[in-house]
């Protein structure tokens, strides 16, 4: 039986709790009456999951039946999302290779012959031939990426872009042309935070930059509270109405799948238990590979995480009318995620892991931490923030300057031109987007190479636009200060050095929570 | 930075220790009580425990270490052994329960032929929990695990009476906070109705003075504990568990009086139903804790011993 998520108050009796902080972790002493959320304990997964997507796929919902939508003679293409999820990579089998495998294997039966799969990465980088085969597994890949038919959607090739029309705001729909000229798109989906899927996948996932900036811009950004939800942000309201357009053009078949918070093998499953239920082989795991990070070199170290495998086990898996299927997709997801919090903090303190969206087998920059720190953690929540407007966020990462030049060549033009002008989303939005988005030699490496468009680190920012303008005072503790000066915060050694600037702005006796994640949550603010 | 990479390790074997208060019991946070999984059900045979080889390890054990380590912490008074003369057993001592040093106490007093014969009743979530902790207990001082909530245990209490051992069981079910004596538990009162066993209430004082709940070892200066047997309660015919355990608390009440005082005191106090309420005065908690943590004193009850031949007057 899996434990409810709740809100721990440090005590006499509480150890010191694990706050992850990049490629690392330590042990904290939080102060006493410190509130700590912590996630709901990992559900039972589906006991057959080949079952499950079979039910799922032949009894949809407001859709017919996958069969009976496939017919000789038809162009059926196949989307799916990128390497960005799940987090951290899912063990193989991934979840999509074995929903596109039974798609597949229907298809074939019905007699299909124009099947092409298309990786939804949007703006993201091209993912190699491996990440590929991971995602849908060596018989898929086999079968198809020999003949071009599996592939990475390029939002950049104007051939290949339709124009679909225009939203009753007059936002630009355009997605993949392949997509949008297909009798049936089906799209297979991982929806691991309660911020993805739904109209998030078509319209979003396989879009371009002239489609994305509609809802991926700073405006949109601060006031989506939060992105998190859905039915209170204003980047979903925007791509449920392009979603709406879509519909009336195109059949879609939207298959949604859900997961457990099963994140960290073995040995470091202790990362996902209470601390003071750890056994004594937990607690020597801990110290074993604390001090193996330690006295491993840089490299070792990212690839001790980066090798991680998650084993997730599903939850549950949906299939048919996207607006339908995601209802029931966000229900799994919150039983999974959602903790009820009574009452606003003063001060919330995140530790920002090794891994985002975008550094999946590369490295963690200052950017994307901010991203993963303001953008994702901060906007877990449901309701209103975990912080009072006006508060402080306390953040935890090394916040290294180093970038991956073959994943985020624009990151570090950004970092070192952009930043260094100003750090304020609107300003950089109106001043620098236009140039990063047409650069000639980003857009060439967005589509020849493995990086992300050049527009990306400004949807990085935008993305933390909403907890910059909410809270007074961000301060990272045990970060590079250069790195954080030109972030535009400040930099603490310790807890307590970061509490006592933050005094500032919230008294010498604030109210502190500590979001306990990763495994994710999903704080339902009363 | 081999010095800073040790250092590191160093801070870091110490922090742990610390937060998981290596050597103590884990603790959990107050407000996580709540979310605390009910245990399995455990499962720890110790039929082992009372076979030849452990027997004689045990007594090399408790005569070995246990006794002179005991003896060299605190000083003891034991009286009313001559109740076990006119017995055979099996038996079954219930003791009011104030510290750790309760059982070796009441062992340490008992004849070696009758201490090699008993049994401890220890609560499985206590010292069952972890293998190491049961078999220490399960060596040393013969316990067996007894489902303080309720449960399935591999070895009944029953059946330890059935094959002839005496039992030691605290009805109280946990050490006091205070010192003082909790309502006993029918558990003690039910088997010795169901299996036709005598009772031997126990009754001892000080050893919440000198070691109370939270404390590891006993305080310095050998502080003085006192243990009475009194006379064997047994079950009248048709006697309900409830009448019987009632008797059992009185008895235990009636001993703990005479320790203080004189068995004639005693007795007559308890004819009159004056027999002083284990439980201890209505009063405010620290009082209560305060009262209790005075040690008995080292000479004999019902104040200085008059000599039979003194030679003033």
């Amino acid at each position: 039986m899996s434990r409810p998520g709740f809100v721990l108050e440090v005590d006499d009796r509480t150890p010191p709790l694990v706050v992850h902080e990049g490629e690392g972790f330590r042990l904290e002493t939080f102060p006493l009456g410190t509130r700590v959320i912590y996630p709901p304990e990992s559900l039972p997964a589906v006991p057959d999951v080949d079952q499950a997507i079979q039910h799922a796929l032949r009894n949809p919902e407001g859709s017919d039946p996958l069969p009976e939508l496939l017919f000789p003679g038809m162009r059926l293409t196949v989307a799916f999302d990128d390497l960005s999820l799940p987090l951290p990579p899912m063990r193989s089998p991934d979840i999509r290779q074995r929903i596109i495998e039974a798609v597949l294997t229907m298809a074939a039966a019905a007699g299909v012959d124009d099947v092409e799969l298309v990786a939804a990465n949007a703006l993201h980088r091209r993912m190699t031939a491996a990440e590929l085969k991971h995602i849908v597994g060596e018989r898929v890949f086999r079968s198809f990426f020999p003949q071009g038919a599996l592939y990475n959607h390029d939002a950049e090739d104007r051939s290949n872009l339709t124009h679909v029309g225009l939203t009753d705001q007059g936002e630009d729909v355009e997605i993949n042309r392949r997509a949008a000229e297909s009798d049936l798109l089906v799209y297979v989906n991982v929806n691991l935070v309660a911020m993805d899927g739904g109209h998030k996948s078509v319209p979003v996932g396989l879009a371009s930059y002239k489609s994305l900036r509609h809802h991926h811009n700073s405006k949109t950004m601060v006031r989506s509270h939060s992105f998190m939800d859905h039915t209170k942000s204003h980047l979903h309201h925007s791509a449920w109405r392009m979603g709406q357009l879509l519909k009336e053009h195109l059949n879609i078949f939207q298959i949604e799948t859900t997961l457990n918070n099963e994140v960290f093998p073995a040995p470091y499953d202790f990362l996902m238990k209470r601390e003071w239920e750890w056994s004594i082989k937990d607690q020597g795991s801990m110290l074993a590979a604390r001090r193996a990070l330690s006295l491993a070199p840089a490299r070792l170290r990212h690839k001790m995480f980066h090798d991680l495998r998650a084993p997730y086990g599903l939850t549950g898996v949906h299939a048919g009318d996207t607006e339908q299927v995601h209802e029931k997709t966000i229900a799994a997801v919150h039983r999974q995620q959602l903790v009820e919090v009574h009452g606003q903090a003063d001060v919330l303190v995140m530790g920002v892991p090794y891994l985002c969206p975008y550094n999946v087998s590369s490295t963690m920059n200052p950017i994307l931490a901010t991203c993963m720190g303001l953008g994702y953690y901060f906007n877990s929540y449901r309701g209103q923030p975990v912080v009072r407007r006006g508060g402080a966020v306390i953040l935890y990462h090394p916040l290294k300057p180093d970038f991956n030049q073959l994943h985020h060549p624009s990151y570090v033009d950004f970092y070192e031109e952009v930043l260094a002008e100003s750090t304020d989303p609107a300003v950089i939005e109106a001043k620098h987007e236009q140039n990063y988005a047409a650069d000639p030699w980003y857009v060439h490496l967005y589509r020849t190479s493995h990086a992300y468009h050049g527009v990306h680190p400004f949807y990085m920012w935008y993305w933390a636009a909403h907890a910059m303008d909410h809270v007074n005072e961000v301060i990272w503790v045990g970060a590079d200060r250069r790195a954080v000066q030109r972030l535009g915060f400040r930099a603490a050694s310790s807890l307590a050095d970061a509490l006592e600037m933050a005094s500032d702005t919230v008294g010498r006796s604030p109210s502190i929570t500590y979001l306990h994640n990763p495994p994710h949550l999903l704080a339902d603010v009363r | 930075m081999r010095r800073g990479v040790f250092r590191g390790g160093v801070d870091d074997v110490r922090t742990m220790a610390r937060g998981w208060r290596w050597g103590r019991r884990s603790m959990v946070p107050r407000s996580a009580e709540a979310y605390v999984q009910a245990a399995e059900p455990t499962v720890f045979p110790t039929d082992w425990s009372r076979t030849r080889p452990l027997r004689v390890l045990r007594e090399v054990a408790q005569k070995g270490g246990l006794e002179p380590l005991f003896r060299s912490q605190v000083r003891t008074r034991v009286e009313g052994l001559d109740v076990l003369r006119s017995m055979t057993g099996p038996v079954i001592f219930v003791a009011n329960h104030a510290s750790h040093l309760d059982t070796p106490l009441i062992l340490l007093s008992l004849p070696d032929d009758w201490r090699r014969r008993t049994a401890v009743a220890a609560a499985s979530d206590y010292f069952f929990d972890t293998w190491w902790r049961a078999v220490g207990s399960a060596v040393v001082f013969n316990t067996f695990p007894i489902e303080r909530r309720g449960g399935t245990m591999a070895t009944t209490s029953g059946e330890v009476l059935a094959d002839g051992w005496n039992l030691l069981i605290y009805p109280e079910g946990t050490r006091s906070t205070d010192g003082w004596v909790a309502r006993f538990r029918m558990g003690a009162a039910w088997l010795a109705v169901e299996h036709g066993v005598p009772v031997v209430p126990v009754a001892h004082r000080g050893t919440f003075a000198a070691m109370p709940r939270g404390q590891g070892w006993p305080s310095p200066g050998r502080r003085q504990l006192t243990v009475r047997f009194g006379a064997p309660v047994r079950p009248a015919e048709g006697e309900s568990a409830r009448d019987f355990g009632a008797r059992l608390q009185a008895a235990v009440a009636v001993l703990l009086d005479e320790d203080q005082d004189t068995w004639w005191a005693a007795r007559r106090r308890s004819a009159r139903g004056e027999t002083p309420d284990p439980a201890g005065p209505d009063v405010a908690q620290w009082r209560r804790v305060w009262q209790q943590s005075q040690s008995p004193p080292a000479g004999a009850p019902g104040g200085r011993r008059r000599r039979a031949w003194s030679l003033t007057r």
